[in-house]
């Protein structure tokens, strides 16, 4: 125990005589989170729009109006032909085209219905999904606007005339704000980096400088040098993870519906996997820079199939069976479930307990590798 | 060339070659990104788990039950009987939406004037997933509901859609341009930082400054062969989108090939700053992550559409080179169009390129 003490204190010195290298791992993603915190807004706005108006009726008149005073749109200015339409798509100077044509008044009244033509520029396919689709429900309200108008005149309401009511309620993120999804998930992305990049680099130091063999040769176990080196760092974590959920309260305004306690001790189980990961590199690489690059790389494929940007309902079924030994899902889903919809163990202790033997196997591995690599 | 840069070339590709755990990765790491993004990048949702509480059970509500399953939209977990604490339900089943139908719901769908009413609980944490429940529940129900009593629905407008660009929607054609910018940027700029970081720490960089080379040489041999490593990480991508993933260059592919050179310059340029400004080679590596590839990640127009963003943003997009870039090679292999509307971003990347590349140099200078 007198060992163990001795290795941590030396290495919370290590980690203050180089406090640059712990800061320039904390900022980027503090950095990260608040850039994010604004621009991931997956909402789709500003989208620069050209009409062509063929018809030039009091009703298509009436319709541009309804479109160009949606504040989702940037009006680029009308076109007078198919082809200037098509210039601006291709300057990128418009997002979107929509074309009246001529017979627009005189279809709508007809039984087969107005037709109009919209140009997207469909290179972003997610963007130009959404942007039709704002395009179409405009164009829905104005014609049911009109509808409403027309059955007002027979003396009828639309409650009237259509069967069924649909009355739909967000729970949970009633404004359906990204940041409240997105920034407790940064909590994983920050003690990741911080416990597992950290870790290999000050055991990967000691390989380079030589010091790790002079550490061999006392009377501490190989053990005891990794217990001694991640404990530090199992503290750091622990605050990093205090601090992201500070600033998600406080500067985010994302509620905390669950229990502090509860979150601390998922995140010490959820280090137990990503402490032995960085162990388990340090064991195989030579230098600092193999160890970014590895970790990195890692970081990525985890983080993609997490479920951090995309559900995972999307992915396919074989790659959702993959992400079943992915140790960051489980935490990103047990953040995001007691952030928001204040789950607790009750909820939760499958995911727990997933990690716990992801956890379990990844760190006895790491500590295996490492007694045989050092001895 | 000059005999004194070509010794160092030939130095400096040795290192690249010895290092064999990096140059992997670097090879490697392009094609595993895309065949992530081929496989994960599905914008399509499906089959998102639902629940139908139905107090009243009739065979309407079977049927519209049944329409709920068939969509590809939703998937119904269960149905039960009552639903006491909705809160509890979605959390232990997390399921995404709820639907309950009022109990006299088939009562009302017959009876005109009073609508039948189905109340959609909707779980909006995330809000991306939440934004498509939201506006697809209500014209689903209607439909299905019409369906159910063979009511055709009226005429209205419709709108022809004619998608430009990517007519069939491929994700493909939205990662791979990219990718090649992330990809490009990354290795330029962090290799270069890191090379020359590490001759710094090492101590070699002074006996080379002390060796009859000039500073600008050393520059110029340490900087060309990641110029080549770069060059053939961009063709790996093209080729494998092509290949693998069907996405054909619609453009000028000697236009690519240039403005991809320009691109890598400026990018290298900006590894070579980095380097003048950090002693050690983590400093390096982690300056380069949050002044380069997560810019070009997230301010470039690659994860995000730029009008969308916050005008701060926009503004700071403006000074990431990616984003000049991207208007590029998206405009080149999608859109199919040539320097008479790309001169504009070609130019002022290599603006930026030029004026990195001075800065540094002198900074270089300045420090010896």
């Amino acid at each position: 125990m007198k060992f163990l003490r001795l290795i941590i204190w030396k290495e919370f010195t290590q980690i203050r005589s180089d406090p640059l290298t712990i800061r320039l791992i904390i900022l980027p993603v503090f950095v990260q989170m608040f850039v994010l915190g604004y621009a991931l807004t997956t909402e789709v706005k500003n989208i620069t729009i050209t009409i062509l108006d063929r018809s030039n009726t009091p009703q298509s008149v009436s319709l541009v109006q309804d479109l160009l005073h949606n504040k989702l749109f940037r009006f680029a200015g009308y076109s007078t032909s198919e082809a200037s339409c098509r210039a601006m798509l291709d300057a990128g100077d418009a997002k979107l085209a929509l074309i009246i044509p001529v017979d627009f008044a005189k279809n709508l009244s007809a039984p087969s219905g107005a037709d109009l033509s919209l140009f997207i520029d469909g290179q972003d396919a997610n963007s130009s999904n959404i942007a039709s689709g704002y395009v179409n429900s405009i164009v829905m309200g104005w014609s049911l606007s009109v509808l409403k108008a027309k059955l007002a005149s027979y003396g009828l309401t639309v409650r009237n005339v259509l069967p069924v009511e649909v009355r739909p309620v967000i729970l949970y993120n009633p404004m359906l704000r990204s940041t409240w999804y997105m920034v407790p998930a940064f909590a994983v992305i920050l003690v990741t980096m911080i416990t597992a990049i950290l870790t290999a680099f000050s055991i990967v130091k000691e390989k380079e400088n030589g010091t790790l063999e002079q550490l061999m040769v006392t009377p501490l176990s190989p053990v005891h040098v990794v217990l001694g080196k991640i404990v530090p760092y199992i503290i750091i974590g622990l605050f990093e993870l205090t601090a992201v959920l500070a600033s998600a309260m406080l500067w985010f305004h994302v509620p905390f519906r669950g229990n502090f306690f509860t979150v601390l001790l998922f995140g010490l189980i959820y280090m137990s996997s990503s402490l032995g990961v960085g162990i388990l590199v340090s064991t195989v690489v030579r230098n600092a820079q193999q160890v970014l690059f590895l970790l990195w790389f890692i970081l990525i494929f985890f983080l993609f199939l997490s479920g951090f940007f995309l559900p995972l309902e999307n992915l396919p079924v074989w790659v959702q069976k993959v992400t079943v030994i992915n140790p960051l899902r489980y935490f990103m889903f047990i953040l995001r479930e007691m952030f928001l919809k204040g789950s607790g163990f009750a909820e939760l202790w499958p995911q727990g307990l997933a990690m716990l033997a992801i956890g379990a196997v990844v760190f006895g591995a790491s500590l295996l590798t490492f007694q045989r690599k050092v001895s | 060339m000059n005999p004194r840069v070509r010794a160092l070339i030939r130095k400096e590709i040795w290192h690249i070659l010895r290092d064999w755990q990096t140059l992997l990765i670097v090879l490697a790491m392009p094609v595993f990104m895309m065949f992530l993004y081929g496989y994960a990048l599905d914008v399509n949702i499906s089959d998102v788990a639902v629940m139908v509480e139905d107090p009243a059970p009739t065979p309407e509500t079977a049927l519209l039950i049944r329409a709920i399953d068939e969509s590809s939209l939703f998937k119904v977990e269960g149905v039960v009987n009552s639903v006491p604490n909705p809160d509890a339900l979605f959390r232990q089943r997390h399921i995404k939406a709820l639907f309950r139908f009022s109990p006299h719901f088939t009562a009302d769908l017959r009876r005109p004037g009073s609508p039948a009413s189905v109340q959609v609980l909707i779980d909006g944490s995330d809000q991306n997933l939440g934004t498509i429940l939201r506006n697809a529940a209500e014209p689903f129900l209607q439909k299905c509901v019409l369906d159910l009593l063979h009511v055709p629905l009226p005429a209205a407008i419709s709108v022809r859609q004619v998608i430009l660009y990517n007519p069939q929607q491929k994700s493909a054609m939205y990662f791979v341009p990219g990718l090649m910018v992330v990809i490009l940027m990354m290795i330029s700029a962090m290799l270069t930082s890191l090379t020359l970081t590490r001759e710094k720490e090492l101590g070699t960089m002074e006996q080379m400054l002390v060796s009859p080379i000039r500073p600008a040489e050393i520059m110029m041999g340490k900087i060309a062969p990641y110029i080549a490593l770069a060059a053939i990480d961009g063709a790996l991508i093209l080729l494998v989108g092509y290949f693998v993933f069907g996405v054909a260059i619609s453009g000028s592919l000697l236009l690519l090939t240039c403005a991809s050179f320009i691109y890598i310059f400026t990018a290298l340029a900006l590894g070579l700053l980095i380097s003048t400004v950090s002693h050690k080679q983590e400093h390096a590596m982690m300056i380069v992550l949050p002044v380069t590839v997560m810019p070009t990640v997230l301010l470039s127009g690659f994860m995000f559409p730029l009008p969308s963003l916050p005008l701060w943003l926009q503004w700071l997009a403006h000074i990431v080179p990616a984003t000049y870039f991207l208007e590029i090679v998206r405009g080149i292999i999608l859109k199919g169009v040539g320097l008479v509307q790309l001169w504009r971003p070609m130019l002022v990347l290599g603006c930026m390129g030029l004026f990195l590349l001075a800065v540094s140099v002198r900074k270089f200078q300045v420090k010896q």
